[in-house]
């Protein structure tokens, strides 16, 4: 039993924060990767290096390319084991509902739809009999990209940030979402400990030891960033809440929300089931203007960021066309819903109730579609940030404890340390060392996302095995070399990145500023140099601090310590 | 004035107002100059730090609509904090610029 409140919130800070802190540290940099993700995907795949790109017409393109959409292999599998006998030819299935998305920074556009299957379902409560496919095409040709190009900052880094890759079972989303509401813990039990909250605010002291200026550190990134820390880990809970943490509508109130679609669907004139009748489709191209120009006359002009149509060739069909969200936070919205058979205006989207726009602005604020490079930067560091909190934690609690340790002989802060170094430096070097793959594989090699994917695992696992391999000096009250050499080893790499994307696209930092500017590569080259250089610079301050400690310069440390 | 122009001055009174803020403590006031000589005259420092922040956000919306523009605020205001943090510890003298005539008194210790 703890003697106060406080030190009952110290304990929860600590150990909260230590066994979640190494999920949280991983949902904070890939989220700060993420923030980027569309621009990574273009230096991984050099064939989508051009400008993005508007929705493109759908009658003169897009129709034919739905028309060549297939059930995608993996829903394919998953609807198998869903439904009752054997599925049909997938190319006898007919496409019922299709959708386009795009932003403001994408070069390519992402397309999907559901496909009608005949089959009835295992479950009484599943009454979604479609089979989904989905692919990414280039909207300035139609061509669909190949599947196994894996898109690195999109298909990777970001469900990295939300999911782990931990599908079983949504077992990541779940990891994730309680980290997530760990921090929430975190931040307020770290203010009620925290003594001096204001008197310290802008307190950072590196020339005090190590524990001391660590702890400055950590007081530091997460006091000053507890509106973004605190913003993000609650609007992350909120963005999975209604369909994975509580998805009460499709379990406990599932009558009550397919009634509410019914009542919708009646209020809203948008028929809710297809009615069976066969019918053509109107022009979508000229609902599509009508749809600007309703935008236009609310000084709302902008493009299309997301286009659906439902029930598609049937009489109760419609076309919904959104307005992209690039100008604000929201990420899509003005939405205009035409007859499909006709083209007549159904409906218009009126303004969002005070709850919507509450509901949009938070998930819209984490999600950032919106067109802000400052802001964009301004995320990462927040990011960024709450890294240094966290990895700031993990060595204030190894070295508040290693000397004891080490007198007892324990193993527990060189446990620590080793996890610490393994998910701090660990984690980036996996990163950049899937960059480094990523450049280094055949062009056209069959399976290459699989084998980028390997590697990123691969990289990972060496650098945790590096770790507890060299970390026998904690359990002695002296620094991991890990540390160091994993520094060393980011270096390395994000240099290796940068070179290769040169030799093996031709797009060198010179060209990508100044001579045909394409600043989604260059950001990254740069941002790959500057992850190298500030790695360098920590690897050679522990060098410099490791060979403080060896015994035969132990006088200069103590000398050292004397002078400050 | 363009919108980079007057994120760009955001930036500034945010940065400003942190160091005034900052400053105004006599611990962060004593990195910045000798110890004994001058003391900050706290109440005008932080006022005016203070109402720099406030002018951060207004730049900010000027910018930006205000869904954004709050957004932008809050990230400048900690991106300054952590900024004037850092640069107090490793290069305070740069500070000195901010330390003219009526924010410094002569101190009585």
């Amino acid at each position: 039993m703890q003697n106060s409140f406080r030190q009952a919130m110290a304990w929860l800070h600590t150990w909260y924060g230590l066994v979640l802190g190494y999920v949280l540290i991983v949902a904070f940099f890939f989220g700060a990767l993420s923030v980027f993700d569309r621009e990574i995907d273009r230096w991984a795949i050099p064939d989508t290096r051009f400008e993005p790109q508007v929705m493109p017409s759908y009658d003169g393109m897009l129709k034919d390319v739905y028309e060549r959409l297939k059930p995608h292999p993996d829903d394919w599998a998953f609807t198998e084991m869903r439904v009752v006998g054997p599925m049909p030819d997938p190319d006898t299935l007919t496409l019922t509902s299709l959708y386009a998305y795009t932003t403001h920074r994408d070069p390519l556009l992402q397309i999907g739809g559901e496909f009608a299957i005949p089959n009835r379902l295992k479950d009484s409560a599943d009454d979604h009999a479609h089979v989904h496919g989905w692919t990414t095409i280039d909207p300035r040709s139609g061509e669909m990209l190949p599947d196994d190009q894996l898109k690195i900052g999109s298909e990777w880094f970001y469900p990295m940030h939300y999911g782990l890759h931990l599908g079983w079972n949504n077992l990541g989303y779940w990891l994730v979402g309680l980290s997530a509401f760990t921090m929430l813990i975190a931040l307020v039990t770290g203010i009620v400990m925290h003594r001096k909250i204001f008197k310290e605010f802008f307190t950072f002291r590196p020339w005090k030891r190590t524990q001391r200026s660590t702890l400055d550190l950590h007081n530091l990134t997460g006091v000053v960033g507890t509106p973004f820390h605190l913003f993000f880990a609650f609007t992350g809970l909120i963005i999975f809440a209604s369909f994975i943490y509580f998805p009460a509508g499709s379990s406990l109130l599932k009558p009550l929300h397919d009634q509410g679609e019914v009542l919708e669907s009646a209020e809203t004139g948008l028929p809710l089931e297809p009615a069976g009748v066969p019918a053509p489709m109107a022009s979508v191209d000229v609902m599509v203007s009508e749809a600007k120009r309703m935008w236009a006359e609310r000084d709302m002009a902008g493009e299309v960021g997301l286009l659906t149509i439902n029930h598609r060739n049937d009489i109760n069909g419609y076309v919904s066309v959104y307005r992209a969200g690039s100008d604000r936070v929201a990420l899509v919205g003005e939405g205009i819903h035409f007859k499909a058979s006709t083209g007549d205006l159904l409906r218009e989207d009126p303004p969002r109730s005070v709850v919507d726009e509450i509901n949009e602005f938070l998930t819209g604020l984490h999600l950032q579609h919106f067109e802000h490079w400052l802001l964009r930067w301004l995320y990462v560091f927040g990011g960024l940030i709450g890294c240094v909190c966290i990895a700031t934690g993990f060595i204030f609690f190894v070295e508040k404890r290693k000397r004891k340790h080490a007198e007892k002989g324990s193993q527990g802060a060189r446990i620590v340390d080793a996890l610490a170094v393994a998910t701090c430096t660990g984690m980036v070097i996996a990163a950049v060392g899937m960059l480094v793959v990523n450049r280094l594989l055949p062009a056209g090699m069959e399976g290459r996302g699989d084998w980028e994917a390997a590697s990123f695992w691969g990289f990972w696992l060496l650098a945790f095995a590096h770790a507890v391999f060299r970390s026998a000096p904690v359990a002695r009250n002296l620094l991991n070399p890990a540390w160091r050499e994993q520094c060393y080893a980011i270096a390395a790499l994000g240099v290796a990145a940068v070179v290769l994307n040169w030799l093996t696209t031709g797009d060198h930092l010179i060209k990508t500023i100044f001579l045909e500017t394409y600043w989604p590569v260059a950001g990254v080259d740069l941002s790959l140099l500057a992850t190298s250089a500030l790695s360098l610079f920590a690897a050679r301050k522990l060098a410099a601090r490791e060979y403080a400690q060896q015994p035969s310069n132990v006088s200069f440390e103590a000398g050292d310590v004397a002078h400050v | 004035m363009s919108e980079s122009l007057y994120l760009l001055a955001a930036f500034i009174s945010a940065f400003t107002g942190m160091a005034w803020l900052a400053l105004a403590m006599p611990v962060h006031w004593h990195q910045v100059h000798e110890q004994g000589k001058t003391r900050p005259a706290t109440s005008a420092m932080r006022g005016t730090g203070s109402v720099m922040l406030i002018l951060a956000g207004v730049f900010c919306l000027l910018a930006d609509h205000a869904s954004m523009a709050v957004l932008v605020w809050f990230m400048l205001l900690t991106l300054s904090a952590v900024l004037v943090a850092w640069l107090l510890a490793r290069r305070p003298a740069l500070f000195r610029l901010f330390c003219f005539g009526r924010f410094s008194v002569a101190s009585d210790t």
